[in-house]
């Protein structure tokens, strides 16, 4: 009797057996958290900022610490201050909003309050701003925002503004505009706008715009304007489709990502020369590469890339990717993160 | 009989009197032993495949289905593959399958796919949701009626009659399907082509009142986007220059990044895969045909996919029967169908 009893729970040992081995042999798509990784792979100077899940990491040497934030909502576009302190966008589902804070996470100020209907329920008076970035002699704050927009439920339009601030000073986002702001770009009605501003040494701002080609297409060329409302100048083109720039501190060498209106991308580099753009250098073919940034010396280059059209974003390192002989493109982190693709690493020489 | 005298005789004993059973009785226990086993593993396995079986019944191999109707079942057998060499046409139907429309669905997006396995080439052709067309039914609607009308055979006559094309198969999911397939997927990588932005996006899947509505932004660039986003990414049309037709682009767009993840579901995928589905897939390809098309879907290289879109001319914007739509040139769009979807092949 004992042994049969044996014998049935061996039968029904194997059968649960066969049941869990397919159960293991899944596909699985969970990404690590980036503290429990190997990652970096790369050891480089300094310290890098990376979002990842809605925390933002920071990366020194082969240490790697989550920056302390108060929880709720997704940490992500790191920016250094010449101080070593950040500005980050914490961002909610219906709007998002402009922090500086310790290089640590503890906040210092949080710089806007675009959660209107928070109060009185009207979705719609909510806004974004992203893409915050720095002039370089550290006075003013630029960034994109969903204002000007028309007011509640007199128009589907929403497009991102460029605008820039005294980064001292107290500013706020609202349906008409930035009060304590200044208005520097009109974007294509309906296309998404201008986004991914950068100030350069000589006053100008280059940027992102979209635009609207009539035949059935919404591309993206590098725009320049030396001043607010002034005329932006393409220094890309159309069937080149490029956005997402980064300069160097030179202020000259531009990094960006062109897609030729297809479904893989180059990183490309080029050389400001006056008011138009030098010829570009392919430094990363056929990729998923976004939001480069450029190391504090200037003749590096982070970008985040997956190794295949299914693997996880990853941080990627070019060294000397200004110069004539550019390095190999090499992963930072290891293989099983997956980073926050849309949110580029922030290099600082701290 | 050999004795012992020790004093484990007893059991000597015994042992010698089991060794007495006959070689075919020691055979016929073994079988047993084995078939336990055999039958402990099946069920082991048929346990884990269980949610795939009940898809598999419920939702592959049919036609004629009205949703909310009775399902027949069209005479293939489960394991029927797909022709290998020979190029087939598949109608992709999407659905707002929320709580709003209580089983009465619209076709938010039809995609016409032609496969062609010999080549390895696909063609996708998005057909507008609110072409002025004539419906199954016999008179004149927006395209997307046909299936809230006669269900996938009427979206199928609808198409094949207006745009002169022969479809052989057809494969509708809902929303919270499309959702959860792409979150058990993990999501797909995709390089979003501009923000997409829409403060007046249906909040239908967060569970309040599906008529409210939210904020949504999709960032621009390449991304990994999963479930959630990628229904954004898709569904989003109101601050859009090109509205329906934009968001047409951007589904071929997530369809043809699918096609990557393709080749890393291994049948022990599939169980997972059909409880995601739920009941928000129908198709009336067999469960053979299914997975016969996903190694075909994962050799395809991204330069042999044609992607098509009835812009204007192919189609102009006017006020009928109290609602906007589309009026199509038939004269410019079925020369461009029958290029691209030839009958008879």
């Amino acid at each position: 009797m004992k042994r049969i009893a044996i014998l049935v729970a061996l039968m029904v040992a194997s059968g649960l057996a066969a049941n869990r081995t397919l159960a293991v042999l899944q596909s699985h798509t969970t990404a690590a958290a980036l503290v429990n990784t190997t990652s970096p792979q790369v050891r480089l100077p300094g310290t890098i900022y990376v979002s990842q899940a809605g925390s933002i990491f920071a990366i020194s040497g082969a240490r790697i610490r989550r920056l302390a934030l108060p929880s709720g909502g997704d940490w992500s576009q790191p920016r250094v201050l010449a101080d070593g302190t950040l500005l980050v966008i914490r961002r909610f589902d219906a709007y998002s909003d402009l922090y500086r804070v310790s290089a640590a996470g503890r906040v210092l100020s949080r710089m806007t309050s675009d959660d209107p209907s928070t109060s009185n329920q009207t979705l719609q008076l909510d806004h974004w701003i992203l893409w915050p970035s720095v002039s370089p002699d550290g006075t003013e704050v630029y960034f994109a925002t969903d204002a000007p927009k028309p007011a509640p439920n007199q128009s589907y339009e929403v497009d991102f503004s460029i605008w820039s601030a005294p980064l001292g000073a107290g500013f706020s986002v609202a349906d008409p505009g930035v009060t304590g702001g200044t208005r520097w770009s009109v974007p294509d009605m309906y296309t998404g706008g201008d986004i991914e501003p950068v100030p350069l040494p000589n006053g100008s701002l280059l940027y992102s715009s979209y635009a609207n080609t009539g035949k059935g297409t919404v591309v993206t060329v590098l725009g320049l304007q030396t001043s607010p409302n002034s005329p932006m100048r393409s220094l890309t083109t159309p069937q080149q489709d490029c956005g997402a720039p980064a300069v160097a501190p030179d202020g000259v060498t531009v990094a960006m990502v062109c897609t030729n209106a297809g479904q893989t991308a180059n990183l490309e580099v080029a050389t400001l020369e006056g008011n138009g753009l030098g010829p570009p250098r392919v430094v990363a073919a056929n990729c998923l590469c976004n939001s480069p940034s450029w190391s504090p010396t200037g003749d590096n280059l982070l970008y985040m890339n997956a190794a295949d059209t299914d693997g996880n974003f990853g941080l990627w390192y070019i060294a000397n990717a200004g110069g004539a002989h550019p390095g190999a493109a090499r992963r930072v982190t290891d293989s099983s993160v997956d980073l926050e693709a849309t949110s580029a690493a922030a290099w600082s020489g701290r | 009989m050999s004795r012992s005298y020790d004093l484990s005789g007893r059991r000597t004993v015994q042992r010698r009197r089991a060794s007495l059973k006959t070689r075919p009785q020691r055979a016929v226990r073994a079988s047993f032993i084995a078939a336990g086993f055999l039958v402990s593993i099946v069920a082991g396995i048929a346990f884990y495949f269980l949610p795939a079986i009940q898809v598999a019944l419920r939702d592959t191999g049919q036609v004629n289905t009205s949703l909310g109707g009775t399902a027949q079942l069209k005479p293939v057998s489960a394991n029927e593959n797909l022709p290998s060499t020979s190029p087939f046409t598949l109608l992709l139907l999407g659905s707002d399958s929320d709580s709003k429309f209580k089983g009465d669905y619209l076709t938010q997006s039809m995609i016409l796919t032609r496969v062609d396995p010999a080549t390895r080439h696909v063609t996708m052709l998005s057909i507008p949701r609110d072409l002025w067309v004539r419906l199954c039914t016999g008179s004149n609607g927006k395209i997307d009626q046909a299936f809230l009308h006669g269900g996938a055979q009427c979206a199928i006559q609808t198409v094949e009659r207006n745009l002169r094309v022969h479809i052989d198969y057809y494969a509708w999911i809902g929303l919270q399907g499309l959702v959860s397939v792409l979150n058990q997927l993990g999501g797909v990588n995709v390089i979003a082509n501009n923000p997409v932005m829409d403060d007046y996006y249906p909040a239908d899947l967060s569970g309040g009142n599906p008529f409210d509505y939210q904020r949504i932004l999709v960032l621009p660039g390449a991304q990994r986007m999963t479930g959630t986003l990628a229904l954004e990414y898709v569904r989003a049309r109101h601050d859009d220059a090109y509205g329906d037709f934009a968001r047409s682009q951007r589904q071929q767009q997530i369809l043809i990044a699918l096609r990557a993840k393709t080749k890393h579901v291994s049948l022990a995928d599939i169980p997972s895969l059909a409880t995601s589905l739920g009941s928000d897939f129908q198709t009336d390809m067999s469960i053979g045909q299914v997975s016969g098309l996903l190694p075909i879907a994962g050799s395809v290289p991204l330069a042999s996919i044609t992607q098509v879109v009835l812009l204007p001319p192919y189609t102009s914007s006017v006020y009928v029967g109290g609602q906007d739509a589309l009026v199509p040139d038939w004269v410019l769009i079925r020369p461009e169908v029958a290029k691209f979807f030839p009958v008879g092949s």
